[in-house]
């Protein structure tokens, strides 16, 4: 039996994949641009601050002192509501405690050694998180773009039957559009399955605060923390009376002698020096996708049980997978160069997409060198622009306006090129010679 | 990697020999059932070996090996192409009209509005509806409201490549008959 759509079919999937690759098209390819780059985020994190200092492990009475450090550097302040402590793992061997209000490095010792400073880092994820909108709006439209990005996969099979009879045609010194289209539709088919676990996990991480606000309205009285909680755990009643520095030490030796074998990359604080803290150590089992199971400590450091991450409900274990499934942080370097490549693989599918459709139009004698001029300032501009801003972070330091000169240069690169394109066009025009794509 | 990955080592080949008799199959004059079928099996292979090794993990590690290996089969036929000059496709998407043709705003923005904005809102009812379904079905709450998580995402997507190739009055009807689909679960308390 085979099973090959109609020719009706196949013109509506191509009409549909042009409509969602159009609506998508360059936010999708900042997304992926983004994406890929950030595969290295610890990298580049190491890269931004190289004289901070490393260690393979820290010892839990030094994490206990650098805790004590850093909640009484911040005493008269506003209490922070957490405390984070990175541990050193393989990709980012540092102790970092992050509050609501400063993130600084700890020696191995556990002693203040200097603040963090990973500005650009930041600024990339959040150009990949949010394309630096605000909040819930920013997110949701990368959601968005996710659930596009999965729909451009169904209506791209749809729309070419051959695509898998052809995934070995590679026809790259054809001109006149053949070799591009190869390209698109060779990349495409051969990352699908990475395409699919990025969109999918992409899109249900984009979407889930507005889902997750639907679902608290709906079945919650608008409590969104009870959405979580069957998922992640909940957390206690807070009680604001003063309490004592939490035992972390004592907790994270209860998790060197009961679990050797796990590697615990955070400690979180909640509502620290209270009466109603807590702590939570975030340890990752080996050859497993989650991003570890949460075990949870009172604030005198004895172990309270799991969230169930690991070994719960199987919703449970797909939403702690989801996050490093998208990311490409389970299986160290190698994994990380995989997700790299095909990273760019999607990015070169998402620039040729509309290069394809401006090209078939300009065959049927539209030719619209404006619009092509306009892509181009994307394709081009954004990677260069992204170039600048790591430029500017090694020439300028950790408090260069990334954002500000990225979107400034992207949107100059798009009205250069629109310009530029006009004027050519209008030059070949007068001469009378065809301009070319 | 010690012995003990041994397993994930054999699904990492058997996904890469997968895509090499692929390779062999597709480029045959004539389609080749037996040569398909054993490409396929051999990368059905490795997903069990890699998922009774490791479960999901081991899954994604051995989906990562047999794409690469593609990437090299690909990279191979790139560089060893020949010069030509085939026709190049043609096809019309119909995204903007043709020069001389009505632009068709309203229909265009009519389109844009039913996949868009009342389609989340549709897969938004559907997550729901999910959710009290699972809950009512005894899923148990983490489930039930991971599921909604997921729905809305590729409930939308689908829903949206299946609006984007219906005429308007079969769009309407296909919104319709979600709405119809969830309204038990979301006009009564059931699964809450």
């Amino acid at each position: 039996m085979k099973l090959v759509p109609s020719a009706a079919t196949v013109k509506n999937a191509l009409s549909a994949h042009a409509a969602i690759g159009l609506l998508a098209g360059a936010l999708l390819y900042l997304v992926c641009l983004s994406g890929t780059v950030l595969v290295f985020y610890e990298e580049w994190q190491r890269a931004e601050q190289v004289d901070a200092p490393e260690m393979t492990a820290i010892d839990a009475q030094a994490v206990q002192r650098g805790v004590a450090a850093v909640l009484e550097s911040e005493r008269g302040k506003p209490p922070t509501t957490h405390l984070y402590v990175h541990l050193p793992v393989p990709e980012l061997p540092r102790a970092t405690i992050t509050t609501d209000t400063q993130a600084v490095h700890l020696d191995a010792a556990g002693r203040i050694a200097a603040p963090e400073e990973n500005k650009w880092s930041e600024f990339l994820y959040g150009l990949h998180y949010t394309l630096h909108l605000p909040g819930v709006v920013g997110i949701t439209i990368v959601g968005i773009l996710g659930m596009l990005m999965f729909a451009l996969s169904i209506t791209g099979l749809l729309a070419h039957p051959r695509i898998f009879r052809d995934a070995f045609r590679l026809r790259t010194r054809h001109g006149g559009g053949v070799g591009l289209a190869d390209w698109h539709n060779r990349l495409s088919v051969w990352t699908l399955p990475f395409g699919l676990a990025i969109a999918i996990t992409g899109a249900a991480i984009g979407l889930a605060s507005v889902t997750a606000y639907a679902l608290a309205s709906r079945y919650y009285g608008n409590d969104l923390e009870a959405v979580y909680a069957p998922i992640f755990g909940g957390e206690a009643k807070p009680d604001t009376a003063p309490g004592p520095v939490p035992a972390v030490a004592t907790a994270l030796d209860y998790m060197a002698r009961n679990h050797p074998d796990i590697a615990i990359t955070y400690v979180t604080l909640h509502d620290p020096m209270t009466a109603g803290q807590h702590i939570q150590i975030v340890a990752s089992p080996p050859r497993r996708l989650i991003f570890g199971e949460y075990y949870a400590f009172d604030a005198a450091g004895r172990f309270h049980g799991t969230a169930g991450l690991s070994d719960g409900a199987i919703g449970q274990q797909m939403a702690a997978s989801n996050y490093n499934l998208h990311f490409g942080n389970y299986g160290g370097l190698p994994v990380k160069i995989a997700y790299c490549l095909f990273g760019l693989a999607l990015t070169v599918v998402s620039a040729t997409g509309v290069y394809i459709w401006l090209g078939k139009r300009r065959r049927r004698g539209v030719y619209e060198p404006r619009l092509l001029g306009a892509w181009h300032g994307v394709i081009w501009g954004a990677p260069a622009a992204l170039a600048v801003t790591l430029v500017a972070r090694f020439a300028f330091g950790n408090a260069a306006p990334f954002t500000a000169i990225f979107w400034g240069l992207l949107v100059l690169a798009i009205v250069g090129a629109v310009l530029v394109a006009g004027r050519r066009a209008a030059a070949e025009a007068s001469i009378g010679a065809p301009a070319t794509i | 990697m010690g012995s003990g990955a041994l397993p994930l080592w054999i699904a990492g080949l058997l996904g890469a020999g997968g895509v090499g008799v692929l390779r062999h199959a597709w480029s045959l004059p004539q389609r080749s059932p037996g040569w398909n079928a054993a490409g396929w099996l051999a990368i059905a292979a490795a997903v069990v070996v890699a998922w009774g090794h490791s479960g999901a993990w081991g899954v994604s590690v051995a989906a990562l090996v047999t794409t690469t290996a593609a990437f090299v089969a690909l990279g191979v036929a790139g560089a060893t192409a020949p010069r030509g000059r085939a026709a190049s496709s043609n096809r019309r998407a119909g995204m903007l009209p043709q020069p001389g043709e009505p632009r068709h705003l309203a229909r265009r923005l009519g389109t844009f509005a039913i996949v868009m904005p009342l389609g989340f809102a549709v897969a938004l009812l559907l997550g729901l509806a999910t959710r009290g379904l699972g809950m009512a079905l005894g899923w148990g709450e983490a489930n039930a409201n991971v599921a909604a998580l997921f729905v809305v995402p590729l409930g939308w997507a689908v829903l949206a490549t299946v609006l984007l190739m219906q005429t308007r009055r079969m769009q309407l009807l296909t919104m319709a008959g979600c709405a119809i689909l969830c309204a038990p679960l979301m006009l009564t308390g059931w699964g809450s």
